[in-house]
């Protein structure tokens, strides 16, 4: 693809790519990320933060793109789709939140590089009585250097392991946030977003 | 994976799902041309129809799917947002957006890659969502 022809951003103004574009500037966007295991309430958070319904965008992955060797002149090459959640959030007119979910099952590890790059940290949630489902995210986002929070997600309410409990078991870094939160509650989803993008803060700052 | 073409209509998958198609119907589209993974345009680069695009909706020689990205593209939109709409694979969309970027006809605008250490957006972020937090209500608006 001549994907070098497209114009990168270079700072906060927006640059246009051809002479003769719009006068319609598109806000900067920017990326988080929504990751945990299968039902652990990923496409709920977004669809309560999000100003959009929840959309749902198909990613066929060839074997080409997969990273197979060469295919693309067999005719009956397969195509594995996954399906990724997202939504987006206008924080002003010259920024928009976009949140994406990552696919669930760990065999897909090739399609979180598409969803996690340049994202500016991450959000794993978590359900307390199967921790190891989300052990896939915590490793991926420890080897990406990407910044992450751990969400616990309350059942009706209910958590069914306190958080250092949750903390001592996932053995992640003292610094990793590891917080309660409620899918369902924009408020809770936000401040949890939030928590995150401080660490980052704190990281980017180097502590 | 073992069984290239046994598209399984059993395997009907929600949310989370994976399914096995033959590549031919959604790279049908591209001619068979696929994205460089390296190269991918991210999923919220912002795409602009331009001017000249908008002009030749007027026309009859832009088809189907090439003329759903420009309608849809009127006002700024995400990669992924327009692959969503329009029901296509993400990868067949770089694909198209790739075609109509060279003819002139969207704007691609693509997203600083500065991820978790640009202090400057990180503050603007948090900024923005405790706006959202203290103005807004529960729920959705």
């Amino acid at each position: 693809m001549a994907s070098a022809q497209y114009t990168r951003q270079a700072g906060p103004a927006m640059t246009e790519a051809t002479p003769t574009a719009t006068a319609i500037r598109p806000p900067q966007p920017v990326k988080m990320v929504i990751s945990g295991g299968f039902g652990v309430g990923k496409t709920t958070a977004i669809g309560a933060v999000s100003e959009i319904e929840p959309l749902t965008t198909e990613a066929a992955i060839t074997e080409v793109a997969a990273g197979v060797d060469d295919t693309s002149l067999t005719p009956r090459k397969t195509t594995t789709t996954v399906a990724m959640d997202f939504g987006c959030l206008t924080l002003d007119p010259t920024l928009k939140l976009y949140i994406f979910g990552t696919p669930g099952q760990d065999r897909f590890g090739f399609m979180w590089k598409d969803v996690t790059a340049g994202a500016l940290g991450a959000l794993v949630v978590v359900d307390s009585r199967r921790l190891d489902e989300c052990f896939p995210a915590v490793d991926y986002f420890e080897r990406e250097g990407t910044p992450f929070a751990i969400a616990v997600n309350a059942f009706d309410g209910v958590l069914s392991h306190s958080l250092p409990a949750v903390r001592s078991a996932l053995d992640v870094a003292p610094e990793v946030p590891v917080v309660a939160f409620d899918a369902r509650s924009a408020d809770s989803v936000r401040e949890s977003l939030i928590v995150v993008l401080e660490h980052a803060l704190m990281r980017a700052r180097g502590y | 994976m073992s069984e290239p073409g046994r598209a399984g209509p059993a395997e009907q998958g929600r949310r989370d799902a994976v399914e096995q198609v033959s590549a031919v119907r959604p790279f049908l589209l591209t001619e068979g041309r696929v994205v460089d993974g390296e190269q991918a345009l991210p999923m919220e680069t912002q795409l602009v129809a331009t001017p000249e695009a908008l002009a030749q909706l007027e026309e009859p020689h832009l088809a189907f799917e090439r003329r759903a990205i420009i309608e849809t593209c009127r006002v700024p939109v995400s990669l992924a947002e327009l692959a969503a709409r329009l029901k296509l694979h993400l990868n067949v969309v770089r694909v198209l957006v790739g075609d109509l970027h060279t003819r002139q006809l969207l704007t691609v605008h693509v997203p600083r890659a500065a991820g978790g250490s640009d202090l400057d957006i990180l503050r603007r972020v948090i900024d923005g969502l405790r706006a959202i937090h203290t103005s807004g209500g529960p729920g959705h608006d």
